[in-house]
């Protein structure tokens, strides 16, 4: 038997949702496997299946020929089989050593010293180097990642899922990382990788799996492949990949950042003086690697730190007072990095989520006239703003505190249908939707009411390539309509493709290819390498 | 008919989750009166046909759901906004405190006006440094308030003792407040009596459900309590939301004080609260996510109180035990929505 993994006519269902319909998943031995599919095609189920924390309806799996069934992923891991999630499940605060051991440590009394010989005997293996009592909090996303695969070779696992493992490295970091995959295939693991990067698949995995809708699609092995093919197969259509062509960007400065700094978390200078421009209607690409000062920009945009240092002009205005608040009120919208955290209240119905961010838009609450409300704040601004006080006050008028609940529900419903969120009903709670959907969701609610100025951080993260495109199709429509955006992400060529001009960051600092060089891929990379500074 | 399939079967399965839990807590309420020397059974209807038999022990039930209801509603807005306000009991005895001393000195409904706001103001007071720090200095408002309630208990009890003692009084109490702002109980038919205190709850259970719920300041207080992060990058200023839901749940206590004071007592003592602030801790916690919830949990500890006496006259079944049940029951609820949670998970 050749076979590692083999699971047979696997059937899962979630109340009225059938995420898996008698799925199959043959891997072979000391091979690295891909799975692909859709948002909500059930890669992830099927996983969490394999990896003992869902129980299916039906099916069967074997491990090496061994049929078994795992109760809970303990079992699992005891078998030999481990998985790094999406989301890493790293203690910041504790050191990596006890990061690595935590939940398999090697007997009662713990001996540190053994503990860290072998774990720099399975580092070495790997070629990674770690220093080992430092806080896990410092470690970078990639090296954050390579921890959770010596996690896995310390429970000595011989099935490795890894789902979505390049969604936060930089390019370089993916290739290093494979690279380390098919040295540890070398070493008689099997790998299965979940990802949407086609391109990572073509190169360096053998065989794929396609599921679509909770179905197989096919099997195959990947040189019998190529890109177009792949794309259909999860999308069970033709692709039609280029971008419709807009008129170039008027002259008129929406944003303009001059000298821009900012602190980061830990109290560090992290965006080194930022000067740019935003024309109405362009896209701006902020290539780089992560880490970079992108998210320390991205907060001083949204008005979430305050810059020690530098202007921001919106529309010729000085932005630096405004609130979060008024900057949402002003059309500012953010599709956030880390939706979990940021930008969605899980245990909430989607009705409530999606009036996260709008709530005070006047659209939303209540259309009583109230006068005396608008002359207050027509004084307050005044007092604040002085001549413009008129112009500020307008969004305040008949705006009222009662929240309008039919506005709200048909918020909820367009933001849903905008890109195709599927979801069990708006009364549902957001942890019930799959990642791929509650990103279709943050997408839709930041492209919704007339948005001016578009933040989106990563905006395709955990999308498939048809909403990843509708969604930077939809950006190049509001852009057209006169709205602007800033797109930061780590995939250079998802840039290169979406964004009208691309600057780089690193290192805090930001630099923009010369004019003639404005498309060069190699160009954009030395920058965001500083390799050209 | 095909779309309340799948809803009864969602209803039975929790239902039989929970039913391990219940049966051990059954157990050990029976257990812990069969310690006391009484029958269960016998405990169990005494306790039922004293609060809810007769109009007389049904009133006496409404007196102490009162505060006990108000002490919830203050614990559960803080609770809403994500913080966990320990010190409801402390605000209440300084509502209490200032409503005693503002009641010697004001006279008619302009009065019993004046008493509220003081005793409003005195809780507000009280809870806003444990909301200035949680919001400015991330100190932990479990820690902060604990302390606050100390000081409240000794400085209550010192001033009612020392400064402000009634001369005529032999134990440490206050001069009674002025008849005129009294708010006796009224009759509701023949027999049954209902505390204006009471009324005021009601209508603050369905005053806060409204703000909560359909008000955007409401909505952005929720937001703050379930992912501040989120709240925060939704433009909401987490810490002016913390600050006010402290302060509101401060003033919430402190009211509860004042209406103890001008309802039932006319003034203030020592020992004035046999832990009105804490039991609210555990009726907010019982009501689950709506306000409404309040009313029946409230009730519950209400009756449990009023039982606790009668059991004691009655079956000479101590006082300790009625609390023990008061325990097992929120123990076992929270077993309950632990499990949930982890199913979530």
């Amino acid at each position: 038997m050749s076979l590692a993994v083999e699971m047979n006519g696997i059937s899962k269902r979630f109340g009225t949702v059938q995420a898996l319909d008698s799925v199959c998943l043959r891997v072979k031995r000391q091979s690295i496997h891909a799975l692909v599919g859709e948002n909500g095609a059930g890669k992830t189920t099927l996983m969490r299946v394999l990896y003992g924390a869902l129980q299916p309806d039906f099916g069967t799996v074997a491990l090496d020929g061994k049929p078994c069934r795992f109760r809970n992923s303990s079992e699992a891991i005891r078998a030999g089989v481990g998985m790094v999630s999406q989301h890493y499940s790293i203690i910041p605060q504790i050191n990596c050593l006890d990061n690595l051991m935590l939940g398999a440590e090697p007997g009662f009394v713990l001996s540190r010293s053994s503990a860290k010989r072998r774990a720099d005997e399975l580092a070495a293996r790997m070629g990674f180097e770690f220093d080992w009592e430092a806080d896990a909090a410092t470690l970078s996303p990639s090296g954050a990642q390579k921890l959770e695969i010596l996690k896995l070779l310390w429970r000595e696992a011989r099935v490795m899922i890894l789902d979505e493992p390049t969604a936060m490295l930089s390019p370089s970091d993916s290739d290093a990382l494979y690279a380390s995959l098919k040295q540890l295939t070398e070493q008689g693991a099997t790998i299965i990788v979940v990802t949407h990067r086609l391109p990572e698949v073509l190169e360096n995995c053998q065989q794929v799996t396609v599921l679509r809708g909770g179905r197989n699609v096919v099997s195959a092995d990947v040189k019998d492949t190529n890109g177009p093919m792949l794309a259909e197969w999860i999308v069970g259509q033709s692709m039609h990949g280029a971008p419709d062509r807009r008129p170039p960007a008027s002259d008129e400065i929406v944003l303009e950042a001059i000298g821009l700094s900012a602190k980061g978390d830990r109290g560090n200078l992290a965006l080194k003086s930022v000067g740019f421009k935003v024309r109405k209607g362009e896209i701006l690409g902020i290539a780089g690697v992560d880490g970079s000062g992108q998210r320390e920009l991205f907060r001083a945009l949204l008005g979430l730190v305050k810059p020690v240092q530098g202007k921001l002009l919106y529309r010729g205005r000085n932005l630096i007072p405004a609130t979060v608040a008024d900057r949402l009120r002003q059309g500012f919208r953010i599709i956030v990095e880390d939706r979990h955290e940021e930008g969605v209240i899980d245990d909430w119905p989607l009705i409530e989520n999606a009036a996260l961010g709008l709530h005070w838009l006047p659209q939303m609450t209540r259309k009583t006239a109230v006068c005396a409300r608008y002359a207050f704040m027509r004084f307050a601004l005044a007092v604040r703003h002085g001549k413009q006080a008129k112009q500020l006050a307008v969004p305040y008028l008949r705006q009222t505190g009662w929240i309008d609940f039919a506005a709200r529900r048909r918020e909820a419903q367009r933001i849903a249908d905008r890109f195709d969120t599927r979801h069990g009903g708006l009364h549902q709670p957001m942890s019930s939707l799959s990642g791929g959907n509650q990103q279709r969701f943050v997408a839709g609610r930041a492209l919704s009411n007339d948005p001016q100025l578009i933040l989106a951080f990563q905006p395709s993260r955990g999308l498939d390539i048809s909403a990843s495109q509708k969604l930077y199709q939809t950006i190049r429509e509001e852009c057209g309509k006169g709205a602007s955006a800033i797109v930061v992400s780590f995939d250079l060529d998802e840039l290169m493709e979406n964004c009208d001009r691309i600057v780089a960051m690193c290192n805090g600092r930001m630099a923009e290819p010369p004019k003639d060089k404005a498309r060069d891929r190699n160009a954009i990379g030395r920058l965001m390498v500083g390799a050209d500074a | 008919m095909m779309a309340l399939a799948p809803r009864l079967q969602d209803v039975a399965k929790p239902l039989l989750r929970v039913a391990p839990v219940a049966a051990v807590a059954v157990g050990l309420i029976v257990g812990a009166f069969l310690f006391a020397n009484v029958s269960p059974a016998v405990a169990l209807s005494t306790l039922a046909t004293s609060a809810f038999g007769t109009p007389q022990g049904f009133s006496k039930t409404l007196e102490e759901t009162a505060p006990l209801l108000i002490a919830g509603i203050a614990v559960f807005v803080a609770l809403k906004a994500g913080l966990f306000n320990i010190g409801v009991e402390g605000q209440l005895l300084v509502g209490a405190f200032a409503a005693a001393l503002a009641g010697q000195h004001f006279r008619g409904s302009v009065g019993v006006l004046a008493c509220l706001l003081a005793g409003m103001a005195a809780g507000l007071i009280w809870a806003l440094p444990a909301g200035l720090i949680k919001a400015l200095r991330n100190g932990h408002e479990v820690i902060t308030t604990i302390m606050l309630n100390n000081i409240a208990v000794l400085t209550t009890q010192y001033l009612a003792g020392g400064p402000f003692k009634d001369p005529t009084s032999q134990s440490p109490r206050t001069v009674p407040i002025d008849a005129s702002v009294a708010m006796p109980s009224f009759h509701v038919g023949s027999q049954l009596m209902v505390s204006p205190a009471l009324v005021i709850g009601l209508a603050l259970v369905v005053g806060i459900s409204v703000w909560l719920f359909r008000t955007v300041a409401g909505y952005e207080l929720r937001a703050t309590g379930a992912n501040p992060t989120a709240a925060k990058f939704a433009g909401v200023n987490a810490k002016t939301m913390i600050v006010y839901s402290m302060g509101a749940s401060g003033a919430i206590g402190g009211l509860a004080g004042a209406l103890q004071v001008l309802a039932f007592k006319g003034q203030f003592y020592d020992g004035f609260s046999p832990g009105y602030g804490f039991t609210g801790l555990g009726v907010a916690l019982l009501a689950g996510n709506s306000p409404l919830g309040l009313l029946p949990s409230a009730l519950l500890f209400g009756a449990l109180a009023k039982g606790a006496t009668s059991m004691q006259s009655l079956l000479g079944v101590p006082k300790g035990i009625t609390y023990v049940v008061m325990g097992l029951l929120i123990v076992t609820y929270a077993v309950v929505r632990y499990r949930k949670a982890v199913a979530h998970d």
